[in-house]
């Protein structure tokens, strides 16, 4: 009895788990390794049905916001009527991926950080969906520099970039008020970013400045600090060689910079273990006067941290005064799973087309997601980078000028100046390996006072190198 | 060894006076008034190391986030508010992960249980020819740390051997390998070992199959020892985490162990608070409940290992 | 023993149903233990990331993890661990037990309050003690020390203190149930010794130490190496607490295993994970025939 009310719900919940008893027409997926036929395109007559899982939104979220997804859900399968899609909690962790990825337990279409997707094609994880979205209607305007993420060396696709973010400098408008600062004029140079992070600290008596550092968040956000200051973590040589440089000058001025605000300023607060998540909580419940995060950041604060609007205001990374300065950016790639059937694939890519890229690039569905997420007081009009052109991406923003809902003059300092900063991509061999071999280095400089940056970069570069050279 | 465990269960209470301090040292006024010193210390300090952390759960599971972060042992400064426990309740949804977590001790009591005693029953009563062989192969594994299976275990489960079917996100990924424990077919085998074997043979004068035998003679005389593998059982899945993380990654079959963590970083901290209280209210409650069963379970515990 | 022949000819006539009650042990244990141990056996020779097919590579994984600069810190990590959970888990129990043993009152309600930290699930009071451990003036911990002129410290947010406040932490969760193991103990000490020790004029310290804690020897060893198995194999507590950190200075080996097979997004090192695996069941199996030996020299000298 027992077990059999089980399985039921897991067939129900997820179609990727081959289990005994298939409550719906669930095309079964074959074994990993299957060599699969060439891609077929899209037939015209009406298709089999078929059934996807995808990924739905971040574990945690409010029902309004799952309430906007399934509205989506129900538009797609009114579009696609042979289509079913189940929606599955979904967030990529780099300490849980790769178990799910073993397991077979991601949904048949997810979504990976730039970084992973040479990786995943190197090693077959993802399939070559090329055809499929070459015959998309705007393929051919998907921005280059972003789609480039996604292929392989000989330019196929397997992967569709569908959210570019430039990283941003996130602050509290209430605290910068209460500290005696204005909140329209936010900093311009780290300088700045001290000073302020100093008054913020002395006056609100939170964290000024606070800084993310573990679950590889360290070594991202102190590479975005490298980029800013002018340097990078890896330099790749006329043969393609690359070489780890994570002890760069530019990086140690970084932790340097850290590390004043941390011993001298003391404006950091006492949190030194803050994740992607747990940063974005404090920051919504006003412990945090400014950190770095991406500049559509905005939506999960809503959905899931309950964030006062009123609070919230972001301007541009500051950039050094040196030719190299730049904003490091990243994004999210939608992929689709290998154990997935001929059928599934089609049917992966028109979710694709229609959930991530269809609302930037067709009227119709720009108002229709507009409108879902209006009925469910969800934001719209969060601050990206275009997928696309930037001519698309200026048009789209017109179509749904109507229904923008988030305050935009609050985010204007960022808006006015992020389209004039240079933009440069995270490092590109071993990235999340040497993320995750800088938090120790961010958090022994963030708890210790004593803390060695020199040696502790030169003995994180030879090990950044030795993965580079395994090639993990 | 099971004699003093028996001892322990005739006696029940202790036996009167004759312990480390006696009547005469009791009369003494100075041992009276240090040994109540004593004691009314060791159960303030013990009131506040158990009881203290719950009560300021509770205290804050009704208070606004911004009072607890800023006036933890504050008592409600600006007032208190049951609605996060309802929105606790039914937002986070506790009832469906505790659900979880009962099925999947559930289960692996009932796995448990029915290896440990088909095996000691055969290993003990019927006594194959190779049943030393096999009960040597099932003490070897005592040595072996259950860390060392992870990795391996794991891919197991992800693709199980003759079956090519994966076990990941379903209750059997739990289920089945917490059978796998020697210490229960040890500590089984040797009550099996114990048990008067005259019965047996009475019983099967009386025409018994081994079915019969097993099912209406051996269980019903092994209720002692049940007992004592059904706490290890019980307790040793509840605690569990690693396991069931890896395993079950849909969110609709996590325990509470392994949802909690997730919810921690993407829910307020009020309704989080308010969603630990729940989590804990329910065991309490039912050690509360049970109190005897689980002490002695546990005192008991102690002395099988000795 | 004629009559146990007797019992096995009987049997023999029925093979099959010896089988089928012999199944459950030899699918669970087949399945579930014996092969996986062979499993990690062979994995710690391969290289082998569950993409690509395995390849031998002799004993690189455990040069691997030997030269790894992480091993050497989780392994002191890990004494560390065992020895704060030693000096912090150890004595307290046993003070509570003979204390407790020696109450006229309120017995039940000594034992429920000291085992009531048990019952809690332990991730609940992991996370609820992250909160306690918030480093900031207005942390709990820090409002309570703060109350009496002490602090604020930084609990997890510093190398130095992070690893007792974990081990701190799981002290109280499980110090509980150590102390009804003891309460347990304690009851079965034959009174006539007390009687004996009493007739001979001794004080009450007197009893303890040359009646009761000898009597104790035995569990008190083997509750000893017990906690010593179990802290090597400790996951939950500093996984939640700190991941590791701050700066490695809570990895423990088993932390370390887990970082080696499932920490890298494209794929884990399973090969080393074995490797590392085998080298703690090596030197923990040495705690357990230990254990072992003891438990029956124990129970056959009672």
């Amino acid at each position: 009895m027992v077990a059999l009310a089980i399985v039921t719900v897991s067939a129900c919940s997820s179609s990727s788990t081959p289990s005994p008893i298939a409550s719906a027409p669930v095309a079964s997926a074959p074994v990993a390794g299957t060599p699969a036929p060439a891609a077929t395109p899209t037939p015209a007559t009406t298709p089999k049905p078929v059934t996807i899982t995808v990924c739905s939104l971040l574990p945690g979220s409010t029902q309004s916001a799952f309430d906007a997804f399934n509205l989506r859900v129900d538009e797609f399968e009114a579009q696609y009527p042979w289509i079913t899609v189940q929606g599955q909690e979904y967030q990529w962790l780099a300490t849980t991926f790769t178990a799910q990825l073993a397991a077979g337990t991601l949904p048949d279409v997810f979504t990976i950080p730039f970084t992973d997707g040479k990786g995943l094609i190197a090693q077959q994880q993802i399939v070559n969906i090329d055809s499929r979205v070459r015959a998309l209607p705007d393929a051919d305007q998907l921005n280059p520099n972003l789609l480039v993420n996604g292929q392989d060396s000989s330019g196929k696709i397997f992967a569709v970039p569908t959210a570019a973010y430039g990283m941003s400098l996130t602050y509290n408008r209430t605290l910068f008020t209460q500290a005696g600062l204005d909140p329209d004029k936010p900093p311009t140079t780290w300088d700045d970013v001290r000073a302020d992070a100093q008054a913020i600290a002395q006056k609100d008596k939170v964290a000024g400045f606070a800084q993310m550092a573990t679950q590889n968040t360290g070594g991202w956000q102190l590479s975005t600090l490298t980029y800013a200051l002018g340097g990078r973590m890896e330099s790749v040589g006329s043969d393609g060689k690359v070489t780890a440089t994570v002890n760069n000058q530019y990086t140690i001025a970084a932790l340097q910079w850290l590390q004043q605000l941390r011993w001298t300023d003391a404006s950091m607060g006492s949190t030194f273990d803050y994740n992607w998540s747990s940063i974005n909580q404090a920051f919504a419940a006003g412990q945090i006067g400014m950190f770095l995060g991406g500049s559509d950041l905005y939506t999960t604060l809503i959905q899931n941290d309950n964030l006062n609007p009123a609070d919230y205001g972001i301007t541009t990374v500051p950039l050094a005064s040196v030719s190299t300065a730049a904003l490091m950016g990243g994004g999210t790639l939608a992929a689709v799973n290998v154990n997935t059937t001929e059928a599934q694939r089609d049917a992966a890519v028109d979710w694709i087309n229609y959930y991530y890229l269809g609302d930037m690039t067709n009227q119709n569905d720009a108002v229709a997601n507009a409108k879902a997420l209006q009925a469910n007081k969800q934001p719209i009009g969060v601050p990206a980078l275009p997928i696309f052109t930037k001519a698309i991406y200026d048009q789209d923003q017109t179509w749904i000028a109507s229904y923008i809902n988030v305050p935009t003059a609050q985010m204007a300092p960022f808006m006015n100046s992020i389209f004039t900063q240079p933009l440069d991509s995270e490092p590109v061999a071993s990235t999340q390996t040497l993320y995750s071999l800088l938090d120790p280095v961010v958090q022994a400089v963030l708890t210790n006072k004593n803390a060695n940056i020199t040696s502790l970069l030169n003995a994180a570069n030879t090990q950044v190198q030795a993965a580079i050279d395994k090639g993990e | 060894m099971m004699s003093r465990v028996a001892k322990w269960r005739r006696g029940g209470a202790p036996e009167g006076d004759r312990r480390i301090v006696s009547v005469a040292d009791w009369r003494r006024p100075g041992v009276r008034r240090t040994l109540r010193t004593i004691h009314g210390v060791t159960l303030v300090f013990l009131f506040i190391v158990g009881m203290g952390p719950l009560l300021w759960l509770a205290k804050s599971a009704i208070t606004p986030t911004q009072d607890t972060l800023r006036t933890p042992m504050a008592l409600w400064p600006h007032g208190f508010d049951l609605s996060y426990l309802v929105t606790a309740w039914t937002q986070t949804h506790i009832d469906r992960y505790f659900m979880n977590t009962v099925w999947i001790v559930v289960g692996c009591w009932l796995v448990q249980i029915t290896v440990a005693t088909t095996a000691a029953y055969t290993l003990s009563i019927l006594r194959p020819r190779f049943g030393n062989v096999i009960l040597g192969l099932v003490l070897a594994t005592l040595f072996v740390p259950s860390i060392v299976l992870l990795v391996p275990l794991y891919l197991t489960v992800v693709n199980v051997p003759f079956l090519n079917i994966s076990m990941i996100d379903t209750f059997w990924a739990v289920w089945l390998p917490a059978g796998a424990s020697a210490f229960n077919i040890v500590i089984m085998k040797r009550f099996f070992d114990g048990l008067p074997h005259e019965i047996f043979e009475a019983a099967r004068v009386d025409g018994a199959g081994p079915f019969r035998l097993f099912w209406s003679v051996v269980l019903p005389m092994s209720r002692p020892i049940l007992g004592v593998v059904s706490v290890f059982a019980v307790i040793g899945e509840w605690k569990d985490y690693l396991w069931p993380l890896l395993v079950l990654r849909n969110p609709d079959l996590q325990p509470l162990s392994v949802r909690l963590p997730t919810l921690q970083s993407s829910t307020q901290l009020d309704i989080f608070l308010a969603a630990l209280l729940i989590s804990s209210a329910i065991p309490i409650a039912l050690f509360l409940l049970f109190q005897r069963m689980f002490l002695r379970g546990s005192g008991l515990s102690g002395a099988i290992k000795g | 023993m004629p009559k146990r022949r007797g019992m096995r000819t009987w049997v023999s006539r029925d093979g099959l149903s010896t089988l089928v009650f012999l199944l459950p042990l030899l699918i669970i244990f087949g399945v579930f233990s014996w092969f996986p141990i062979g499993r990690a056996l062979v994995m710690s020779f391969q290289e082998t990331n569950l993409v690509s097919p395995p390849t031998w590579v002799g004993f690189n994984n455990f040069v691997n993890v030997l030269s790894d600069p992480l091993f050497g810190t989780a392994v002191s990590n890990t004494l560390y661990f065992m020895l704060l959970a030693l000096i912090f888990g150890y004595p307290i129990p046993l003070v509570l037990a003979v204390v407790m043993s020696e109450t006229r009152h309120f017995k039940g309600l000594y034992s429920a309050l000291a085992y009531l930290p048990v019952v809690i699930p332990p991730v609940v009071s992991v996370l609820l003690w992250r909160f306690f451990y918030d480093a900031s003036p207005n942390g709990v911990f820090n409002s309570i020390l703060g109350w009496v002129g002490l602090g604020p410290f930084p609990w997890l947010q510093d190398p130095g203190t992070a690893m007792p406040s974990i081990v701190l932490e799981a002290t109280w969760a499980a110090a509980g149930g150590t102390v009804i193991i003891y309460l347990a103990a304690l009851l079965s000490v034959p009174p006539e010794l007390y009687d004996a020790a009493e007739v001979d004029g001794a004080s009450i310290w007197n009893k303890i130490w040359h009646v009761t804690l000898p009597h104790l020897r035995g569990i008190l060893l083997i509750t000893l190496i017990l906690q010593f198995i179990a802290t090597a194999q400790l996951f939950t507590e500093p996984y939640l607490f700190t991941g590791g950190g701050p700066a490695n200075s809570t990895t423990t080996v088993l932390l370390l295993i887990y970082h080696y097979a499932f920490q890298n997004s494209l794929g884990g090192d399973y090969g080393m994970a074995a490797a590392l695996s085998v080298m703690l069941a090596a030197f923990l199996g040495i705690f357990t025939a230990v254990y072992f030996w003891l438990t029956r020299s124990w129970s056959t000298s009672s």
